[in-house]
């Protein structure tokens, strides 16, 4: 295999110049990995906006740093969220598995040398950076024309996001190598093309949402009618839904966004699941259902979140069934999960504990969901929130990080050619783990207590006594988790540059086409030949080979032969 | 159609071993169709298959329906919800307009024809004079609008003509996109391989009809809705 210099080296490639190598390359492996630092660096701004907005909530006293007038006026404090929000939602949960890994290793994995449209691929990043400008300028101008700029900002995100998905799709459709079926896809191409085409629907219902919206506040209609227009207006003429619309179109994406982001999630646990157990996925077909499934469900559960604005009184009793539903493919990603670790011989890396540490953060935030979809909670939930917050950050928020940082020790070495350390790794692995279980499961129980108004007098009393020092202890825990957020960052910053060299090309013995290219991949992914794929993306544990597994690119004479020699 | 892709004959691929590319005719080196991609020669004896044009359009229009189905639903929804609707009634001019967009389909499906029929001449004539036609539907959409607005409705008057402004605003938009697709089909120059005319032809008129077919749709829905 030919091991030129790559275009994934995002640092200072010796020849071409940083410019036509690094910014403005079409290399899908580039842009993928520019997705990659985008995201890093949103991460860790929003991380540092939560502190801020734990600290503020604690010691509203506090004066900080550059911030100073937070502590006035709760329009920097909503700011804030909003900021916080809009960063880890659009450019961290939606973009990085997507975008990122996708980008980088789609092409790889199905045996393509390119996207199917590089130069909207280009197109696609510097708009999302566009965005994130936008979105972080946000907080530095005063509301009103900042508010119009979020909305702009967001418009151009759906515009990368749609892209993106038709990039995607049209790649998974006609790009794939010789041999390689849809069946023999790998799950992770699997997530990413159905969420692709998720993505298609979801975000130009978002796009024309932000063009009304947009056109509300720069040509003054009516699309969302604000309070004034509704007080101008004859009386009785007020519809009680005219918010509601607004609300409708908003949560259509946005319930539809968690899904989203949670699907390439899906995806590449169950790949990382596979390949540690050192045994083929379990119910393969199922599983490939099931993510079409929760590709469906999560298009059609928008109105779950209608329970508390006044809709038919029948559709919350749809909506409701249609949010249980997704508990069944749900179940069968868990009951396939648990089928590929039954019995197996584990490999316990880094990148596995993620992946376990996800199923247990999908389960646990999976059965508060229960509840949430329950109508009553719902309703309720809609007062007090601590609950959803607890809720959606454990599922959509934490649970994808992991999986996010599964996927990254996993590709590591096949991004930079060196090894993350294992040992930071796990140490980062079990601080996190334990601090968003004492960081977000108190936060359920404040949700909770907060319902009980039900009791009287001296129970409420004892009640309200401990919520005070539930919120420190959640504090506390925000910021110990945190801080060992920088130990990932030194492991990640250390190992691009002394990490341990990997030489081989296929460190994990896995099966996919990403592992057949040296590391990191060559400039034109598979050298001079075309790839051609024999059988499917989970082959492991087979017996009468030298090793447990058989490449997805090994023909079947080589196998043979590789027998021979081996007796 | 020209360059389809290997997918359907993957299992005799299977036998063919020895060469990994051998399945694939050598075909053009990409970047000399808008998006090819041109980053020198390392991927000259590889290029992305020409069909992935058009299932881009096929994607694409999905995700434009489920835009302007946004925002129909938002009229659908505001129409029922609202107690002040006031009625707007169509300017007299969309009516011919249509007609010329409806006409602009059957010139374009004539050009191919006569594409297909190697009169190259016939061709170009018939797609200039469906690209003269777009024109004259974007022009006549600006009568219309300019017709409200001597009637002093304009789009933040009331929610029945934002949305008249908004739906053939962002449909004008649309077929903006398509004029310049029309053009792009008329002046340039396709090479032997990758994206032949007619190919090009054929993407171009799935858009078009598309874009006609939800001139339609979007009419129906605001005459009826008023």
């Amino acid at each position: 295999m030919a091991n030129d210099d790559s275009g994934a080296n995002h640092e200072d490639s010796p020849q071409g110049g940083f410019l036509s190598r690094c910014v403005f390359s079409t290399d899908h492996k580039t842009i993928g990995l520019n997705h990659l630092w985008l995201a890093l660096f949103s991460v860790f701004l929003g991380m540092a906006m939560s502190l801020l907005m734990r600290i503020h909530l604690m010691w509203p006293g506090v004066h900080l740093p550059l911030l100073s007038s937070l502590g006035d006026s709760p329009d920097r404090f909503a700011a804030l969220t909003t900021l916080h929000g809009s960063l880890m939602v659009f450019l961290v949960l939606t973009a990085a598995p997507q975008a990122g890994f996708g980008n980088y290793f789609l092409p790889l994995q199905i045996g393509a040398r390119e996207m199917a449209f590089p130069k909207l691929n280009l197109l696609a990043f510097w708009a999302t950076v566009a965005s994130l400008i936008g979105l972080t300028t946000t907080f530095l101008i005063p509301a009103h024309p900042a508010i119009t700029l979020w909305i702009v900002s967001v418009a151009v995100f759906c515009a990368a996001s749609l892209a993106n998905a038709l990039n995607f799709s049209v790649t998974t459709i006609d790009l794939r190598g010789q041999g390689m079926t849809l069946p023999r896809l790998p799950l992770t191409v699997w997530a990413w093309f159905i969420n692709a085409i998720l993505g298609m629907l979801i975000f130009s219902i978002l796009l024309a949402a932000c063009v009304c919206l947009l056109s509300d506040r720069l040509m003054s209609t009516h699309f969302f009618p604000v309070l004034s227009f509704v007080a101008n207006q004859p009386a009785g003429a007020i519809a009680n839904a005219v918010p509601v619309l607004w609300q409708r179109l908003f949560w259509f994406f946005a319930q539809a966004d968690v899904y989203v982001a949670m699907l390439p999630c899906l995806g590449l646990v169950t790949h990382l699941i596979s390949v540690f157990s050192r045994k083929p996925v379990w119910k393969e077909r199922l599983v490939v259902l099931a993510l079409c499934g929760v590709g469906v469900f999560g298009f059609c559960v928008w109105g779950e979140h209608m329970f508390s604005s006044g809709m038919n009184p029948f559709s919350p009793l749809v909506f409701s069934l249609l949010a249980s539903s997704l508990g069944l493919p749900a179940t069968i990603l868990v009951l396939s999960w648990f089928g590929i670790l039954w019995n197996a011989r584990v490999q316990l890396n880094t990148a596995m504990l993620f992946a376990l540490g996800f199923i247990s953060l999908f389960l646990s935030g999976g059965l508060s969901g229960i509840f949430l979809a329950g109508h009553d909670l719902a309703t309720a939930a809609a007062v007090s929130d601590d609950f959803v917050t607890g809720h959606f950050h454990l599922v959509m928020g934490v649970a994808a990080t992991f999986s996010i940082l599964g996927a990254l020790f996993f590709w590591f070495p096949k991004m930079f050619g060196r090894r993350l350390n294992e040992s930071l790794g796990k140490i980062h692995f079990w601080l996190t783990f334990t601090g968003v279980y004492c960081v977000f499961m108190p936060m359920h129980w404040l949700g909770l207590m907060a319902h009980t108004n039900l009791y009287s007098g001296s129970r409420r009393a004892a009640i309200a006594a401990i919520v005070g020092p539930v919120h420190t202890f959640i504090t506390v825990a925000i910021l110990l988790t945190v801080f060992a957020q920088g130990l990932f960052l030194v492991n990640f910053l250390w190992s691009l540059v002394r990490g341990e060299r990997v030489l081989e090309c296929n460190p994990w013995r896995a099966t996919t086409l990403e592992w057949s290219v040296s590391s990191p991949p060559p400039a034109d992914d598979f050298g001079a030949t075309d790839p051609v794929v024999y059988r499917g993306a989970y082959e492991f544990g087979v017996p009468d080979v030298a090793e447990d597994f058989v490449p997805q690119h090994l023909a079947p004479e080589q196998i043979v032969k590789a027998r021979e020699s081996g007796e | 159609m020209p360059g389809t892709t290997s997918t359907p004959d993957i299992e005799i691929i299977v036998e063919d071993i020895g060469g990994g590319g051998g399945g694939l005719p050598p075909s053009f080196g990409g970047g000399d169709d808008g998006d090819g991609g041109d980053d020198g020669d390392r991927r000259r004896d590889w290029s992305a298959s020409p069909k992935r044009y058009s299932t881009a359009i096929a994607i694409g229009l999905v995700s434009i329906l489920m835009f302007f189905m946004a925002l129909a639903s938002a009229f659908i929804v505001l129409r029922r919800s609202s107690g002040v609707w006031i009625t707007v009634h169509l300017p007299f001019v969309v009516w011919p307009n249509t007609c010329v967009l409806l006409a602009s389909s059957f010139t374009l499906e004539a050009a191919r024809r006569r594409l297909f029929l190697a009169d190259l001449r016939g061709f170009r004539k018939f797609w200039l004079f469906t690209t003269v036609l777009g024109f004259l539907f974007v022009a006549g959409q600006l009568i219309a609008w300019r017709q409200l607005v001597a009637q002093g409705i304009y789009i933040a008057s009331n929610q029945a003509s934002s949305f008249f402004y908004i739906f053939t605003g962002a449909h004008a938009v649309h077929l903006l996109g398509g004029v310049f697709a029309l053009l792009y089909v008329l002046a340039h120059k396709f090479r032997e391989t990758g994206v032949s005319r007619s190919m090009a032809a054929e993407i171009a008129s799935y858009y078009w009809h598309f874009m006609d077919g939800l001139w339609v749709f979007l009419l129906a829905l605001l005459y009826l809705g008023k």
